[in-house]
């Protein structure tokens, strides 16, 4: 063989060698995968302020999994980083639908998270739905988005009170607590305030259900809807006042209660008890309320503000307030908790997926986190709800600032139960 | 159902009606003169509405001045911005095609919402009253309004350059035949209009707290306003808000807060039927 021919085969041979070791080393290194989790919160339009909390609590569960290595996926036999991807569904519908419609065809997530407004994650979850991608839900409180008949949502999960518990609180609270007081030889008058939404009807209609079942003697005198986004409540406060209520349960968001409390007490001169859900559990609830919150109500299921109750809840509020300044609301709880139940959930099904982490999701059992459950361990019931344990805080401003104590149930109770000022009973 | 209601509070839910009827005078005015001028048709009023709220509401947090005298800083300040906006915007496509009037005005909707969120978040805010009493409130509310629609009618009414708008409004170009500088005249109209949607917006703020997006629903309900009132009647808008406002707030009592909005446009859309130049309007020739 000429020279020049023993070179091109020497060249070969080595540019095979080496491309072969490439290839097997390649081959043999684990994949670069992170699991993408997609966020669906409104950082935009009416409920700004809770997704913007939901979007900071997702990141401080995020990186708290992170640092600590990451998620195992036995498929991956390695610990896998947590993507977190955000979308605005501007607490709108129709944005709804189209960011998680993007979440899952263009950022190609795993699992989804989130969804505020029961009315935007509705319409939101339908993709997900027709994707087969998990979806945890933690901010729309209707029973619908994991009950409704018309859609299979078998990949939906519930990790939220629905109105059932707030209605089943508050009418347990009222009976317990506030009939004794103002009405005790009467039946209680109650009047409801609620958006016309799946979500405000769900509590609308579930007071009605559990004043019936549980036999309460409680009776509806108004019940009053409003619009979402609206601001103005005078006409209806002004009809409940006509009613002479004994106590007003606004089924709504920060903003519409808020501006109700103050419209009813300051405006219409309606001087009641008034009874705001869960998802007013944000500072800014306070700030807008401010001296008109004294000795009102809010149904709870986790109380950062209030006096200390949980550590868990006195750890997450400390590392929220070193990060962004602010105290944590409600929602975000919700999230930073179902991050943590998703990444256990993967962990589970060693796989990214999407059935397998669904069946995980279904079968998960874990000790509970920031909300509290009634027995302690955070599982799925076969309506993909969880059971968490609710409570009634009563607001009490001291001159400067509005703080919440816990008055129900008494396991719970920080102090008694006192009636706001100037209250003014309705009548039978 | 009214008659379930027991007079006094009937009393309150009307008088409610005419208060808010107050704001949506002030911003249907507003609007009723931008298209009576210029014949554009601004779907960024509402926006201009909110702006007005919103400096009224830094003006009275930061520098502790009275809401009510806020007012008349905030409708300087809109009014100017309102010129800019004139000249640098409208000005520009004025006359080439409505569909570009109609982009214009939709893309300063997000512009302005988009620049107000930047400065002032999208938390709610509501300007404090500077009064124990909110029945005060409510008279210098009803007080301000006749006050500013009564410098409005005189102007409009008893001065040159209210006739210079009433002759550009009714005939562009006999108006310049007769050497009324119209651009002039469009720019103060714009500006005029935005300050009266400056004023609605700071007494708004004062009785229910506003967000960047509060604009949207009561630019529409001018709309509804001044197609109702009678386009280019300022009789028609003050008769047409205030009725308005009226409506809604029986609407709300007898069918319920959820028709708080759709009543409005139904009644609208009846009016369109039955007399479509609107209540007081004139029939072309």
């Amino acid at each position: 063989m000429k020279k020049r021919t023993q070179l091109i085969i020497a060249v070969a041979i080595i540019a095979i060698i080496v491309v072969s070791a490439a290839a097997y080393y390649y081959t043999t290194l684990p994949p670069t995968r992170t699991i993408k989790i997609g966020l669906v919160a409104s950082l935009t339009g009416s409920a700004a302020d809770v997704g913007t909390d939901m979007e900071r609590a997702a990141m401080m569960a995020v990186e708290e999994i992170n640092e600590a290595g990451g998620v195992y996926v036995k498929e991956y036999n390695s610990k896998l980083k947590i993507e977190l991807i955000v979308g605005d569904d501007k607490t709108n519908p129709q944005e709804g639908v189209a960011i998680v419609t993007k979440l899952i065809t263009e950022d190609n997530v795993d699992v989804l998270v989130g969804g505020f407004s029961s009315a935007v994650t509705l319409a939101s979850q339908v993709p997900a739905i027709e994707h087969n991608v998990p979806f945890v839900i933690t901010g729309a409180s209707s029973s619908s988005v994991t009950r409704r008949t018309d859609k299979d949502t078998s990949y939906m999960f519930h990790y939220c009170t629905i109105t059932d518990d707030y209605s089943e609180t508050i009418v347990r609270f009222l009976n317990h607590t506030v009939k004794p007081i103002v009405a005790p030889n009467r039946n209680l008058s109650l009047a409801l305030l609620y958006q016309n939404t799946a979500y405000g009807q769900g509590c609308y209609q579930s007071t009605v259900y559990f004043i019936n079942t549980l036999g309460l003697n409680i009776t509806i005198v108004a019940a009053e809807t409003f619009n979402m986004g609206d601001t103005d409540f005078h006409t209806q406060l002004l009809k409940i006042k006509n009613a002479k209520p004994d106590a007003v349960y606004h089924a709504g968001f920060t903003r519409d209660t808020a501006d109700a409390i103050k419209q009813g007490i300051a405006d219409v001169g309606l001087n009641t008890l008034y009874i705001a859900v869960e998802c007013c559990e944000e500072p800014q609830f306070y700030e807008f309320l401010g001296s008109f919150g004294d000795r009102q109500i809010l149904e709870s299921k986790f109380g950062p503000q209030a006096e200390s109750y949980s550590e868990a809840v006195d750890d997450y509020k400390a590392k929220y307030i070193e990060r962004w300044g602010v105290i944590p609301g409600m929602m975000g709880a919700d999230t930073y908790d179902a991050i943590y139940l998703i990444a256990k959930a993967i962990e589970n099904a060693g796989t990214l997926d999407k059935a397998k982490i669904r069946d995980a999701i279904e079968n998960i059992e874990m000790p509970q986190m920031l909300i509290m459950m009634k027995d302690g361990i955070i599982r799925f019931d076969e309506n993909h709800e969880i059971d968490p344990l609710c409570f009634i805080e009563q607001m009490i401003w001291d001159g400067t600032t509005l703080k919440p104590y816990i008055v129900y149930p008494d396991e719970l109770k920080q102090r008694d139960f006192e009636l706001p000022p100037g209250y003014v009973p309705g009548g039978p | 159902m009214l008659l379930a209601i027991s007079p006094p509070i009937l009393i309150q839910i009307i008088v409610w009606g005419l208060i808010v009827g107050c704001i949506y005078v002030l911003l249907a005015s507003g609007l009723n003169l931008i298209f009576g001028v210029m014949k554009v048709v601004n779907f960024a009023h509402g926006e201009f509405m909110i702006l007005g709220g919103y400096i009224s509401y830094s003006l009275s947090i930061f520098v502790g001045l009275n809401p009510y005298l806020s007012i008349f800083v905030s409708m300087i300040v809109v009014g100017v911005l309102g010129v800019i906006i004139e000249r640098v915007c409208f000005h520009q496509i004025l006359g080439t095609s409505k569909l570009n009037e109609l982009i214009l005005s939709l893309g300063l909707i997000y512009v302005l919402q988009n620049t107000m969120s930047i400065l002032w978040t999208d938390y709610p805010v509501l300007i404090n009253s500077p009064f124990e009493s909110r029945v005060l409130d409510w008279v210098i509310i009803i007080g301000i309004t006749m006050l500013i629609m009564t410098g409005f009618y005189i102007l409009i009414r008893r001065t040159k350059i209210g006739r210079a708008m009433r002759a550009t409004s009714q005939n562009r170009v006999a108006a310049m035949l007769m050497g009324i500088n119209v651009e002039h005249i469009n720019m103060l109209s714009f500006g005029l209009g935005t300050a009266l949607a400056a004023t609605a917006g700071t007494l708004l703020a004062i009785i229910t707290s506003i967000t960047p997006y509060s604009g949207e629903i009561p630019a529409l309900k001018a709309f509804t306003i001044i197609i109702l009132g009678g386009l280019g009647s300022p009789l028609g808008a003050v008769i047409g808000g205030l009725g308005y406002g009226l409506i809604e707030s029986v609407a709300v009592t007898v069918l319920g807060g959820t028709w708080r909005d759709a009543v409005g446009f139904i009644i609208l859309i009846l009016v369109l039927i039955i007399r479509p130049m609107g209540l007081f309007g004139e029939k072309e020739i």
